[in-house]
């Protein structure tokens, strides 16, 4: 709940006067007033500089550290103030946070030291606001990479570590060749024969002087054919053994065998293991030589020895969309000229401008300004519409690639932002979620715990102390007394939603017995006058979400008593987790009593851990009772 | 009211600060509102005219400005703030009953002593103050009677706050049933209206209400 809006619950509660007179239940009573007289000043040094502020004011976030008791631990009694060994210029945002109920990220100040005060005051930092959240989390992101950044080179200069397995210091030296000689040899000679391959591809295809006796020149390829084909061969066998290494040494070899690296690879040597397989087939040899075209590929494993190369496969990636869009309006102006043109051309004879896509030659070549002239319009209309298409494919094209090029960066750093907000827009609506269920919840389970403040004082000292103290504020009491009169005006009552959604199944499938009675929350226990009928409710206690509590202690103890008249056996109203079980247990011993530990997490699990640590102690007394989950 | 006369203290920000740009004009437009600030009466006419003491006031005002810097409450701010108290409903109905109650002068915003005003006849009016304050909240139109139109109004507006996962499950006539209860109680001549007569009568008849009345006594 936002802090300003603490000091309009007297106003809420005022304002439900409005509920009295048409509430037919009577009121729960109001929390008892400790103390309105204590609301002074707090003076909080910090490195000598003095802050003061209303002690109201840091009451409004309990559980941190300013807002509990732990301040009291930094109370001097000689000057009588809170001194703070700290930084006071960022005090003085985690003060404002207090009185505005807003966290405030200042630009100017070091991440790290910013995320250490706000630590040790106890503030999460998920509730900065949204005018700095965003800033707050870059500087975070960039700062966690630089560390990153840097232990990895920590780990990259050390030698290989003694308990990696061979698998893995295998997978190691591919990925960082830098890290031993051997990964370093092995890089630099698959690079080799890369290069190696590459070139003798293009070669083979350089006519060489006609061996004697021959007439035309023929390309080397088919010169030294054995030459050529031992040092494929060769490659070849390389780079299959490259494959296979990497393969066996890959952690997960099935992203390994889907990534781009791994298909370029694959790719590149294929067509030597198909024109092994179909070498003297006359049929295929056409698609055979098509096949060869793929070697090329090689080139590109190229791209593991090359970080530039990565980049701008990268950005190309990234910007795939901008480029698409500009082959998209280039298609529809060549289109649309090819169209004019070929029906501007149609009258004039041995044109060349046969059908539209005959024209799309023409047209690419004019509008990128290459103009090869193999084509050419004779008309006078086709000479028009040929100016204008040249004219306008300067525009078409000159204009967009500049815009593109720097949109690349522009557009590629917006889309991370944009996407980092969306992500960040869910995360803040899932925290907006889980502070408004945190105070639904809070209520409910104090609703429950309220029973015991109102019960007598044994009640606190078998429930153990600890648990008690913890809700002791007047605003959470005062809010929860509100909602209380709420409840009891309209006779319904909060649940949370597994409740309700059980509810509502079993309302379809059982006839319960709907009566209004509000026997759970009475104040007096259970008395003949609210309930006489047996009342089947279910509750369960949300110990999921607690936000609002405190972060220290996981398990609490949290027993409900209901003082009982012995002689009401059967017609007792009964608190039970499950409607099934626990019903039949309440009826053979009147004075079960069984303790829950409610944990935070969810509900499934904390329902094996209550299992019925049944203390009997307790059973002496005419008090049972009932546990909640 | 007194407050009139302070309503000149307006500040139009446009003509002091000489920010007052031709090409983004539109964009200062927006801006007009905001600073408009308003003070309210001195502390010792407040004092006078409410049963509060000096100290309580200044608590009051401080909550007041923090949430509401520049000096009035509009419909907007009103239910967003009432809204926080009620998590798991709907509250801005009843925030506008609310609104329309405490606005006596019907400006369309809450100033502070509107608030005061209204929280002195709450917490430190007699009890046929109260039930008088109350009964003018329920009579939406304020002709001096409820009928059962007002009524179901207010109980439906109730029983939002309450929200969609209660115990037992909330039904659609159930705010119904309960107007109906509240006039076979209130109407006395059964002729399906509340005067403030019968009002005031079945009130002070029913002890739950009458002790529920002074339940928030001490909360300022």
């Amino acid at each position: 709940m936002a802090a300003g809006v603490a000091a309009w619950l007297p106003f809420a509660r005022a304002a439900a006067i409005g509920w009295m007179p048409v509430a037919s239940a009577p009121m729960p009573l109001a929390p008892r007033e400790k103390r309105r007289t204590q609301d002074g000043f707090i003076i909080i040094n910090v490195s000598g500089t003095k802050f003061q502020t209303w002690r109201s004011t840091l009451e409004r976030y309990p559980d941190t550290l300013l807002g509990s008791t732990e301040k009291d631990f930094f109370f001097n009694e000689e000057i009588n103030e809170y001194f703070f060994d700290r930084d006071p210029d960022i005090f003085r945002h985690i003060l404002n946070f207090y009185r505005t109920g807003k966290l405030h990220y200042p630009r100017h100040e070091c991440i790290s030291a910013y995320d250490e005060e706000l630590s040790f005051f106890g503030i999460i930092p998920e509730i900065i606001g949204d005018c700095c959240y965003e800033e707050y989390k870059d500087r975070r992101r960039e700062n966690a990479e630089r560390i990153q950044d840097d232990a990895d080179d920590e780990n990259n200069k050390e030698g290989v570590m003694p308990d990696m397995t061979l698998r893995q210091s295998m997978w190691r030296a591919f990925e960082n060749p830098h890290t031993s000689t051997l990964a370093l040899v092995f890089y630099y000679v698959t690079g080799f024969f890369i290069a190696v391959s590459v070139i003798a591809n293009v070669v083979e295809t350089v006519p060489c002087r006609a061996s004697p006796g021959m007439i035309k020149d023929l390309p080397c390829g088919e010169r030294y054919a054995l030459a050529f084909f031992c040092l494929d061969t060769a490659c070849v066998m390389i780079f299959t053994v490259e494959y296979l290494l990497r393969l066996i040494a890959a952690p997960s070899r099935y992203r390994f065998v889907r990534s781009v690296m791994s298909i370029i690879d694959v790719v590149a040597i294929m067509p030597y293991y198909i024109g092994l397989v179909m070498t003297d087939n006359e049929d295929v040899s056409g698609a055979f030589v098509t096949l060869r075209v793929f070697r090329v590929f090689r080139i590109f494993k190229f791209s593991r020895h090359s970080q530039g190369l990565r980049i701008l496969g990268y950005t190309l990636k990234s910007c795939a969309s901008e480029l698409g869009f500009l082959l998209f309006s280039l298609t529809m102006a060549i289109i649309i000229f090819a169209t004019v043109m070929f029906y501007a051309e149609k009258g004039s004879t041995a044109s060349k401008f046969t059908s539209i896509p005959a024209a799309f030659w023409y047209t690419i070549v004019t509008m990128t300004t290459l103009g090869y002239g193999d084509m050419v319009p004779k008309t006078i209309v086709g000479k028009i519409v040929g100016s204008v298409c040249s004219l306008s494919g300067v525009l078409v094209i000159a204009l967009p690639v500049p815009v593109i090029v720097s949109n690349f960066s522009r557009i590629y750093h917006q889309n991370q932002r944009a996407d980092k907000r969306r992500a960040q827009k869910k995360a803040r609506l899932a925290r907006i979620r889980v502070a408004k269920s945190g105070s639904a919840n809070a209520y409910m389970q104090s609703k429950h715990n309220g029973l015991l403040t109102d019960s007598p004082e044994q009640a606190s000292k078998e429930a153990g102390q600890a648990f008690l103290s913890k809700t002791n504020l007047s605003f959470e009491k005062e809010h929860h007394h509100l909602l209380h009169c709420l409840e009891k005006t309209t006779n319904h009552e909060f649940v949370d939603e597994e409740t309700y959604e059980k509810n509502c199944m079993e309302v379809s499938s059982v006839n319960p017995p709907g009566s209004r009675c509000s026997s759970i929350s009475s104040q007096h226990g259970l008395t003949s006058t609210c309930c006489s009928r047996r009342n089947k409710k279910t509750f369960r206690l949300p110990n999921s979400n607690m936000s609002g509590s405190h972060a220290g202690s996981l398990q609490e103890l949290s027993t409900i008593q209901i003082r009982e008249r012995p002689l009401i056996s059967n017609s007792r109203s009964s608190l039970n987790a499950k409607m099934e079980d626990t019903v039949q247990r309440n009826s053979e011993h009147p004075y079960v009593t069984s303790a829950i530990i409610s944990i935070r997490t969810p509900p499934v699990t904390s329902r094996e851990g209550n299992n019925t640590s049944d203390s009997p102690d307790y059973s002496q007394r005419n008090i049972v009772k009932v546990s909640a989950l | 009211m007194k407050g009139k006369n302070r309503k000149q203290n307006l500040s139009d920000a446009r003509e002091v600060d000489g920010s007052y740009d031709q090409l983004t004009d539109s964009t200062e437009d927006d801006f007009e509102l905001s600073t408009v600030c308003y003070r309210p009466e001195g502390l010792d006419k407040l004092q006078e005219q409410t049963k509060f003491t000096k100290k309580e006031l200044q608590v009051l005002y401080r909550g007041f400005k923090n949430e509401c810097p520049s000096g009035v409450v509009n419909e907007e701010t009103f239910k967003l703030i009432y809204s926080q108290f009620f998590p798991q409903g709907d509250s801005s109905t009843y925030a506008h009953f609310l609104f329309e109650a405490f606005d006596t002068d019907k400006n369309g915003s809450i100033s502070f002593e509107d608030f005061v005003m209204g929280l002195s006849i709450i917490l430190r009016g007699t009890i046929n103050d109260r039930l008088n304050w109350a009964f003018n909240l329920y009579d939406l139109n304020k002709d001096g009677c409820i009928t059962k139109e007002e009524m179901m109004a207010i109980m439906k507006s109730i029983y939002d706050m309450m929200g969609k996962c209660t115990s037992p499950c909330m039904q659609d006539d159930t705010h119904r049933e309960h107007v109906e209860s509240f006039f076979q109680k209130m109407d006395r001549n059964s002729d399906g209206v509340v005067t403030i007569e019968e009002f005031i009568e079945s009130c002070q008849k029913d002890e739950n209400i009458m002790r529920s009345m002074q339940l928030f006594d001490n909360v300022i």
